[in-house]
């Protein structure tokens, strides 16, 4: 199938269409804040703090009076970044670690699926949370701590798959033909076992958010003023009677774009049908 | 099916010492020293010095693991620093608590889950289907602690039914499980309607429905069945979940935990609070595998032989 | 498998039914929510620990306590008196008093008490006494080392609860945690870290203080006091009847609770000092021009009205008001003044950017701000960094755990500045966050200078009355104010609410905190 028929057939499925256009004004939100945001994300108001959803205000202000719609918009930009950047480092170091794991074998591979195996089961709260504590407070360790939490999964993926093309005979017949292993890893075994890998990775990017949020409920993260959708339902738990909607508007935006993710993976997969080899791991 | 256990229980010798040295060492990776938390306003460099030597943190890394780890063989896991209490207490009382609520959380999203995802199974593709798994995915997509804030607002503070935090009765259990559970609850569906929409794909099922089975009792008998296999290899792969995972809820709903006892003293620094609680969740979750692999030899003989 | 699997699940559901029946409520049985800072404090040993809850005066009785008008009032000592020279103290104790385990108290408790305080971490509070002389088995007297006008204070403070030392001796280590046995109106019947810790009435009780109105046994038979670190949780509690009382209440939630019905604040004042060093060390607060301009830009009144609801009050200076050593020449206050912020900053050659931030030489007065986790850190954080753009100074915030901000002020150089709060009622403070010798941390502001080192000095070991001590701290106070050391910024008050259809409160709350002279009066509806 075509690249591009594919993705005729994801958007104009339902779900498909319905979720890439959700998606796409998130992005859209992230990419052009200063432009769409009705205020600035940093002006304190003291005044004006804790005050009703209205028309001036569309999701009311929170407690030092600055726009709520606006910092949501501008924590598009923190969620979104903060797990594609997480993920991204996540899948091609989980890839590299899988995929010589799977071709090279023995002792190597050993010590990689015990170290996967282990892992996997951990939560990945805890992961995040001693490592951050590790590394100190702030985005760059956020992004980095959040990649590691998610690292035994795409090494697990990434192997699974390679397992199964490793033997097949035109890798052996490259092999034969005298071609080096990073050769064969990078141009042969890679590009085939990429497309699961990069599904598996669009799905975590949506648990990275809630994960990145849940890390901003602790008040770890982005450091204020700049806002990130965890960090804000945080400091509304403690204007939870007199405003609310502090806490359930990022809430919202959470599960609407988590939601958008899902849906658009599964029409992705179902679109490309490679089900089984997802879950062949 | 003995040796095959044996043999599993051998190899994890040296899993084990690895993540013995591992958690031992990574705390002290953590900027700061539990002995800040200790000295008192107007004492001296002389008097947090002498504290230090107390508790044997002076010696250099390797010699404190080496005792650390033989007091740890004979079931000692030290004196908890700022807690003052031994760290088998301080497990023993908040391991039940994260066990209860655990297992709960877990016994309600693979009933939910199952029935959810056979229901979505056998329907598959009808607007049942669509309507179950959509409500599920919603469960599964929001943050827990929000979920768990918003269980709060309905039904302990407008409704009144349960308490709003803590961990004295058994009501005050409702609002967490819930919380946990239905976040649990996508992936048993999701594994079940999966495996099951394969299974009926069988020959053998096929073979039913010519010999004139009715549709009921292939589904119930036969397929959920088969389908079982995914599912028990998931959940035994979560059992850290189970201990530690719930950690967001506990601290929402004020309950204890080993997940809060784990968070709380590493905030504080407590290092063998946090040795102890690292070590318990990596003991479970090589039982947890453990566990999976047995079930999955005993359900299905053929991977008994493969790893044999 | 199945056995293990079955046994786990009876004990926990014996262990959660044992549970379940202790929550059940009976008369004169209250339950209340200690205050947050208190969550996790380890143990109930007076002489040892560190950290102590609010329970602690329940169980232990004082020499003195103190009233919150400052004064002091005997309980365990029922008279005192000191010599012109400072040398030495005498205390008339209380007769008749019995520990919880049946022990009588007398004055060789108090000889077996005070050396039990050598090699704790509580040893500076009684350093001055050389020994303890018995002149009658109800009189002792302090021979002291050196003069120590601080005495009374630090008699009255909640490390000085006297235990029972029989039972203090058998217990060792486990004092405090396992057991605890005072002299005071409640016994300790179970304490488990970090959930709760429950009291019942000591029916034997007759060393109330004065400042009680009940000077017999406790009204309330039983109190469970739980430990709850997330304030909202707290509130919802309150709210909904699953507790009485709450030991504490941030500020931001005083105005919904006093819209609740049925509900009653009260506020007591206040013993903490929200606070902003400057690191004296390094560029560009070496610079007292830029220490100047940056504690004038602190606006104390807004923080006050608009985060805090106008409750509590600005602070001007390093010490909570009530102290004497407070009332400084107001010259030296400091209070929000741009103007003031921006002229000294324009003399200094810093000179406003395009982009709200200024600069000298190609440098930009970007700093880095720092605080700790916590509610109200961060709102006073987030506030004081708008602030401070106001008259042209950025700042970046990092939020870090207790530990971790520890660790990196050790480094001295790492930091600028910082948002903190400290509670003490004493002036002897400054020594601890000031003095030369504790540069880093706890002295954050890196100050070493020889004439701020010499009246601390003077301060701290050269007072022999009480007076004397006054005058001597109030200068070093007025010479730290003078340098520009830190920014003070908001003095909380304590604040607890309870509920009015269950508890009944006396009409006057006694001392310096909700304690054991206030609880013995407090009855259940």
């Amino acid at each position: 199938m075509a690249a591009s028929t594919t993705v005729r057939t994801i958007l104009l499925s339902p779900r498909g269409g319905l979720s890439a256009i959700v998606l796409a004004i998130v992005i859209i939100c992230a990419l052009f804040a200063p432009l769409i945001a009705p205020y600035a994300y940093d002006i304190q108001s003291l005044r004006n703090a804790n005050l009703d959803p209205s028309w001036k205000n569309w999701m009311g202000t929170d407690e030092f009076g600055r726009d709520l719609l606006s910092r949501i918009i501008y924590g598009a930009r923190t969620s979104l970044s903060v797990a594609i950047t997480a993920i991204s480092i996540s899948v091609a170091a989980g890839m590299t670690l899988g995929a010589m794991a799977a071709y090279f074998g023995g002792t190597f591979d050993r010590i990689v699926t015990a170290a996967v195996d282990l892992t996997w089961s951990f939560p990945e709260i805890l992961i995040a949370l001693i490592l951050i504590a590790i590394m100190g407070p702030g985005l760059n360790s956020t992004m980095i701590a959040i990649s590691i939490a998610y690292l035994a999964q795409f090494t697990r993926l990434t192997r699974a798959q390679i397992m199964a093309l490793k033997n097949e005979t035109y890798i052996e017949a490259t092999r034969n033909l005298g071609a080096g292993h990073t050769h064969i890893i990078f141009r042969h075994l890679l590009p085939n076992a990429l497309t699961p890998v990069i599904v598996a990775g669009m799905l975590a990017t949506g648990d990275a958010i809630i994960l990145e949020a849940t890390l901003g409920f602790f008040g770890l993260g982005a450091q204020p003023p700049t806002p990130s959708w965890g960090a804000m339902m945080s400091s509304g738990t403690a204007q939870i009677f007199i405003a609310p909607w502090i806490i359930i508007f990022p809430g919202l935006a959470i599960a609407i774009t988590v939601i958008a993710i899902n849906l658009f993976g599964d029409a992705v997969i179902e679109a490309l049908d490679i089900r089984n080899r997802l879950r062949d791991s | 099916m003995l040796n095959f256990l044996l043999k599993r229980l051998v190899l994890l010798i040296p899993v084990f010492l690895v993540v013995s040295i591992i958690i031992f060492m990574i705390i002290h990776l953590v900027p700061g020293d539990p002995i800040d938390s200790i000295v008192q306003i107007g004492s001296t460099p002389e008097q947090k010095a002498e504290l230090t030597a107390k508790y044997g943190l002076d010696k250099p890394l390797v010699i404190q693991y080496v005792i650390w780890f033989g007091k740890m063989m004979t079931g000692d896991l030290g004196e908890a620093i700022i807690l003052r209490q031994p760290v088998s207490s301080l497990i023993a009382q908040n391991l039940p608590h994260s066990l209860i609520l655990g297992t709960l959380a877990l016994v309600f999203s693979t009933i939910v889950g199952i029935a959810t995802g056979a229901i979505a199974a056998i329907c598959k593709d009808s607007w049942i289907d669509r309507t179950v798994m959509g409500l599920i995915l919603l469960g599964s997509t929001v943050p827990s602690f929000w979920l768990g804030l918003l269980m709060i607002l309905l039904f302990a503070v407008q409704l009144g039914w349960f308490p709003v935090s803590g961990a004295r009765s058994w009501s005050a259990l409702v609002l967490p499980v819930l919380t946990i559970g239905l976040g649990g609850v996508a992936l048993v569906a999701r594994v079940t309607r999966v495996a099951m929409m394969d299974i009926s794909r069988r020959d053998f099922v096929m073979m039913l429905h010519a010999k004139g089975v009715p549709a009921w009792r292939i589904n119930l008998q036969h397929i959920l069945r088969h389908a079982m296999l995914p599912v028990v290899t998931i959940l035994s792969l979560r059992i850290g979940w189970i201990l530690g995972g719930a950690v967001t809820i506990e601290y929402v709903f004020a309950r204890p935990g080993l997940g809060s006892l784990l968070i709380t003293s590493l905030n504080q620094r407590d290092y063998p609070v946090v040795q102890g609680c690292l070590l318990m969740l990596a003991i479970a979750v090589m039982l947890g595998t453990l566990l999976g692999d047995v079930v999955q030899a005993a359900m299905d003989p053929r991977v008994r032989e493969r790893t044999s | 498998m199945r056995i293990t699997a079955k046994a786990l699940l009876l004990t926990s559901s014996t262990f959660l039914s044992a549970t379940l029946l202790s929550g059940a409520l009976l008369a004169q049985d209250a339950t209340f929510v200690m205050p947050a800072r208190d969550v996790g404090a380890p143990s109930y040993n007076p002489i040892k620990g560190t950290r102590l809850n609010a329970a602690t005066t329940l169980i232990y009785d004082r020499m003195v306590i103190q009233d919150a008008d400052q004064s002091f009032h005997g309980q365990l000592a029922s008279s005192w008196e000191t010599t012109a020279d400072g040398m030495s103290w005498t205390f008339k104790l209380r007769p008749n008093v019995k520990f919880h385990d049946g022990e009588p108290f007398n004055a060789e408790t108090i000889v077996w008490w005070v050396p039990k305080f050598k090699g704790t971490e509580n040893a500076f509070m009684t350093d001055a006494i050389d020994k303890v002389e018995v002149i009658d088995p109800l009189t002792v007297k302090f021979v002291m080392k050196n003069p120590d006008p601080n005495m009374l204070f630090n008699m009255a403070s909640s490390f000085m609860g006297v235990p029972s030392p029989k039972s203090f001796d058998a217990l060792g280590d486990k004092f405090g945690v396992t057991g605890a046995v005072g002299s005071g109106p409640f016994k300790l019947e179970s304490f488990v870290v970090g959930q709760q810790t429950v009291l019942v009435r000591n029916d034997g009780y007759n060393s109330a203080s004065k400042l009680s109105v009940n000077q017999g046994p406790a009204k309330l038979k039983k109190i469970t006091l739980r430990e709850i670190a997330e304030d909202s949780t707290a509130f919802l509690e309150l709210k909904t009847g699953g507790v009485d009382m709450l030991l504490s209440v941030p500020t931001d939630f005083l105005p919904r609770l006093s819209a609740e019905k049925g509900t009653k604040v009260v506020t007591l004042p206040g013993t903490e000092v929200y606070y902003m060093p400057m690191n004296t060390s390094v560029a560009p607060f070496d610079d007292i021009k830029v220490r100047e301009a940056t504690a004038f830009a602190i606006n104390q009144k807004e923080i006050l009205a608009s985060l805090f609801g106008g409750v509590g009050a600005e602070a001007n200076t390093f010490l909570i008001s009530g102290l004497a050593e407070a009332k400084v020449d107001p010259k030296l206050m400091i209070s929000y003044d741009p103007a003031r912020s921006k002229k000294v900053l324009d003399e200094a050659g810093w000179v406003m950017g395009s982009d709200g931030v200024r600069a000298k030489g190609g440098t930009k007065l970007q700093v880095k701000l720092w605080t700790q986790n916590g509610t109200e850190f961060k709102r006073i954080t987030e506030v004081v960094q708008a602030q401070l753009k106001a008259v042209g100074i950025g700042a970046d915030i990092t939020i870090f755990d207790a530990a971790t901000i520890t660790a990196q002020y050790r480094k001295k150089t790492e930091h600028q500045l910082a948002v903190r709060v400290y509670s003490w009622a004493n002036a002897d403070i400054l020594d601890w966050f000031f003095a030369g010798k504790r540069a880093g941390h706890p002295n954050h502001a890196m100050w070493v200078n020889p004439v701020s080192d010499a009246l601390n000095e003077t301060a701290m070991k050269g007072s022999r009355t009480w007076d004397e001590r006054v005058v001597n701290f109030r200068a070093y106070h007025e010479n730290l104010l003078s340098q520009f050391v830190f920014a003070p910024i908001y003095q909380p008050v304590q604040n607890f609410a309870y509920s009015e259809a269950r508890i009944s409160m006396p009409a006057t709350v006694r001392g310096t905190r909700l304690q054991s002279q206030t609880v013995v009066d407090i009855e259940k509806k």
